[in-house]
């Protein structure tokens, strides 16, 4: 069993890193933590970077998620390629591009980058937003999936991830009391569905609803709330096609004994209890079988 | 305490003159999601709480603000008070209570000329109020009026005990009981309400009706946003005959201590802190700071 503690990063190729740092600064809110050659490094939180774009190929996605230690990431390599994933282990190098002190990385079932991350730094500095979105922290993503039962499966009997709620096919899992920390959506071929990070207020997400519109950021889902967390949400789109949320509100589940997943029916009123409707982020289609 | 001071006990109901009684009673009940009380010489009346009537339209009325007094003695000090301030003010006949729904009644005018009633012991209904549709509404928040003499129309509603609880630019919010405000006098070239605020359940209420409203092409005028002054969150919509109808929710409490009103610049983000802007309706929107709309 691979223990994954929470998502800490994501790592996003772009042709443009000027347009890149103008969107996560001006239009996002995070603060420039480090540029370096050729990458740029993001802060949402007390952690050194939870978003880190780097010139290449915007088909380059991964997301690291944090796990115990040395020892544990040994097991979970191992556990890795028993079940025929290729493991790469990150050299010291690579690790220091991570601002972390080991990681491996593979694909999983879709073809997702994952990587498994030990000791990512955090920073004595206090996260300062470039604006005042009132971010507080880099909180969940939600991944492509070309067949959410099997990568369920993987996700929830490889890993620790428990499904909180489901809609239609689509798992909602959570690796901590956070209801959720990624969703699965179906969809052709891999790739990070959406980014999420967690405002403080409702009001947060409504100044940014108005914000964004003006400055004419195209607003792909919301100002919404999902039933299955309670959260609040605005789904944009920033460079390179890539969705990014702001949230507020997500329920915890504290006591993990009494929880079962609910069921929602595969419907509009499942994703948003206000009655938003999506325009222009591809909601999976319900399951064919 | 000052609020005790008011002889008002809050809004109790708005009459309004309609070119098409059934059609605004249609959208008072379908689309705002009230309850429709009956009929009678003409009147439409529509519930918004426990009260047996709140909302009424007609075709040939003079539209008027109701306001509860305390009770009846509040009537005679209220009386007093706005005659000793130069106010037109008489006591209603019989009649006139009664179609006011009311045990007994002052008219009054304002100084833009603006119909008020205040009324003793309005009747209330021992039936529920449920709603014609889910829109969560709980009664009368707020009620935005058109003001030609906003110091005048500001001693007139001082003379009821009213407090200024805020400006923007000229606007004020008046309090009359612990809410932040429950009137709100806004400059205008006219007379006549400005808006009907109903109090619904939360957010949630605020952003459905603002979702049905759009889904059903209802012109929005202002909103969903929140204003900084008495921080209830709002969508305003536009009903038949021009009238502004709002769902609010969340206005901030006035404290146990008093507190000098606050000035705010007639600029939108005084009127918005979220971001929006009116539209459609010049009084609610942030033009030509200090001057006239």
């Amino acid at each position: 069993m691979i223990k994954l503690e929470d998502v800490c990063y994501v790592r996003l190729g772009t042709a443009d890193l000027e347009m890149a740092e103008a969107f996560a600064t001006g239009v996002l809110g995070l603060q420039v933590a480090e540029r370096s050659r050729g990458a740029l490094y993001l802060r949402s939180d007390d952690r050194a970077h939870t978003l880190c774009y780097s010139l290449g190929d915007p088909n380059e996605q991964a997301v690291g998620f944090e796990i115990g230690d040395e020892a544990s990431l040994q097991e979970a390599a191992a556990t890795l390629e028993r079940l025929n994933h290729r493991v790469i282990l990150g050299t010291r190098e690579e690790a220091g591009k991570r601002k972390a002190k080991a990681f491996i990385a593979f694909d999983d079932p879709t073809g997702n980058r994952i990587e498994l991350v030990v000791r990512p730094e955090r920073s004595g500095k206090r996260y300062f937003p470039t604006r005042d979105c009132g971010i507080t922290g880099f909180s969940h993503v939600g991944l492509n999936s070309t067949d959410p039962v099997r990568d369920e499966a993987f996700w929830t009997q490889v890993c620790n991830a428990r499904v909180s709620d489901r809609i239609g096919d689509i798992p909602l899992m959570r690796v901590n009391a956070i209801h959720h920390t990624i969703a699965l959506v179906r969809a052709p071929k891999p790739g990070l569905q959406h980014i999420n990070h967690q405002v403080a207020s409702s009001d947060d997400v409504m100044r940014s609803y108005y914000l964004l519109s003006e400055k004419q950021v195209p607003i792909v889902f919301g100002p919404g709330r999902h039933p299955t967390s309670g959260a609040r949400f605005l789904y944009f789109k920033g460079p390179d096609g890539v969705v990014f949320e702001y949230s507020v509100g997500v329920d915890e589940i504290d006591d993990e004994s009494k929880h079962r997943p609910r069921q929602f029916g595969f419907e509009p009123t499942s994703f948003c209890m206000w009655g938003a409707k999506p325009s222009g982020l591809a909601l999976p289609n319900a399951a064919k079988d | 305490m000052t609020v005790a001071s008011s002889p008002l006990a809050g809004l109790a109901y708005a009459r309004i003159a309609a070119s098409d009684p059934q059609e605004s009673a249609r959208f008072a009940e379908q689309i705002v999601g009230l309850m429709r009380a009956g009929e009678s010489g003409g009147e439409i009346a529509l519930r918004v709480d426990d009260r047996s009537r709140s909302l009424i339209f007609a075709a040939a009325i003079e539209p008027s603000l109701g306001l509860e007094a305390w009770d009846e003695a509040a009537l005679d000090g209220s009386l007093s008070r706005l005659a000793k301030a130069g106010f037109s003010v008489r006591r209603a006949s019989s009649g006139e209570s009664r179609t006011r729904n009311a045990q007994a009644a002052l008219l009054a005018r304002d100084a833009t000329g603006n119909a008020i009633d205040i009324v003793a012991r309005p009747e209330r209904s021992g039936r529920r109020f449920y709603g014609a549709r889910d829109a969560g509404v709980q009664g009368f928040s707020s009620v935005g009026l058109r003001s030609t003499d906003i110091e005048g129309d500001l001693r007139f509603w001082r003379a009821l005990g009213a407090e200024a609880a805020d400006f923007v630019g000229e606007i004020a919010y008046l309090a009359i009981d612990a809410a932040h405000h429950r009137i709100a006098i806004h400059p205008s070239k006219g007379k006549g309400p400005l808006y009907l605020g109903f109090e619904v359940g939360g957010l949630d209420d605020v952003m459905r009706g603002h979702y049905f409203l759009a889904e059903r092409q209802i012109k929005i005028v202002q909103g969903p946003g929140r204003e900084p002054t008495s921080q209830q969150m709002f969508v305003r919509f536009l009903g038949p005959d021009g009238l502004v109808y709002a769902y609010a929710a969340g206005m901030a409490r006035r404290g146990d201590r008093p507190r000098s009103p606050r000035q705010f610049a007639l600029r939108a983000e005084s009127l918005c802190d979220w971001g929006s802007r009116a539209e459609g309706v010049p009084e609610l929107a942030a033009l030509n700071e200090g001057a006239l709309i």
